[in-house]
């Protein structure tokens, strides 16, 4: 991958791949220390859907003139699209409820708006990975609400993640620049506005349950870098030495 | 974990065979058992799964098996 500017749909697709990496990786990390057994089991089984989408999403780029395997495994982490709210690792279980709310229910909407776009592998593939996510909007719906409604320092600290995570990352999802408003018009993704009511849609009776109002968020838009089409920083270096799979360089196969 | 629950979970490989006991999930309430159960127990593909809290299922012809207690519960109600 060269160092210019890449075209707005692969920004586009970029953005969402390296999402879903990073929020594998994060996911990945409650593995073991979640609340249950089951509940590490989900985590466990949420990261591994992470992931596939991610290398499902990396692949669509062959077709833009990228090679996969150079975006997945050499990029430095200021290269990275990721949503911001992934660059550190979650603090507590809460960030963890909040991320599945938030992030990865923006990421849904973004998936559903450029799978009902005119880039055919996206309308052929995405449908599936919907579906999967379903799991995990019920998964973080439920413990959101539960959370939210117990009172006490958990609802405090989950509505305090979500609040955290939601200024970037609805600049991520709503990016009002040039290169989406070009994605727009050629028939990609969804307006702005349609993206926005289905963002309501997703989040917005979940969030309600810590009083929190989609309306009453200003998206975090300081520091804008269109060409990653993302908010100031990267993911800290030890994910993306993870994403990248440095460890193992010399044994990868593919 | 305060509030958990224990869920059967039941499933079946095809339409018209009979569900089958597969295993349990502990879960806080109804819509995260079923987030578990699918979890969990997803590495057949299922036509179907179903999740019963454990206290729901009324034994018929023995009180020793997992299930004993809660006719044992009832009847002590009645």
């Amino acid at each position: 991958m060269t160092d210019s500017a890449p075209s707005p749909l692969a920004r586009h697709i970029l953005s969402l791949a390296d999402t879903k990496r990073l929020l594998g990786i994060r996911y990945s990390d409650w593995i073991l220390g979640s609340p249950s057994i089951e509940t590490g089991i989900a985590a466990s089984s949420m990261a591994q859907d992470e992931w596939g989408h991610a290398r499902l999403l990396y692949s669509m780029l062959k077709r833009l003139g990228y090679d996969p395997f150079e975006v997945e495994h050499t990029r430095p982490a200021e290269r990275y699209y990721s949503a911001p709210a992934l660059d550190d690792p979650f603090a507590d279980w809460a960030d963890f409820v909040a991320a599945t709310v938030v992030v990865d229910g923006a990421l849904s909407v973004a998936l559903d708006s450029i799978a009902g776009g005119n880039f055919p592998l996206a309308r052929s593939r995405v449908p599936k990975m919907l579906a999967e996510e379903e799991y995990h909007h019920q998964f973080g719906a439920a413990w959101f609400q539960r959370l939210a409604g117990s009172g006490g320092e958990g609802a405090a600290r989950v509505a305090e993640a979500a609040r955290a995570m939601l200024p970037s990352t609805l600049a991520w999802l709503l990016p009002g620049d040039g290169l989406y408003r070009d994605l727009v018009t050629g028939g990609s993704v969804l307006p702005l506005d349609a993206v926005r009511d289905r963002c309501e849609a997703r989040l917005g009776s979940t969030l309600a349950a810590a009083r929190i109002r989609l309306d009453d968020i200003e998206p975090s838009r300081a520091g804008w870098d269109g060409k990653r089409r993302r908010g100031p920083g990267a993911p800290a270096e030890e994910a993306v030495e993870r994403a990248r799979g440095d460890r193992n360089r010399d044994l990868f196969v593919e | 974990m305060i509030g958990e629950g224990v869920y059967e979970v039941f499933a079946r490989k095809k339409r018209g065979e009979p569900l089958r006991h597969i295993g349990y999930v502990d879960a806080p309430g109804d819509e995260l058992a079923r987030v578990y159960a699918w979890k969990t127990y997803d590495e057949e593909k299922w036509f179907e799964m179903c999740v019963v809290p454990r206290g729901a299922v009324i034994p018929v012809n023995r009180d020793d098996g997992p299930w004993g207690r809660n006719r044992r519960g009832r009847e002590g109600d009645g």
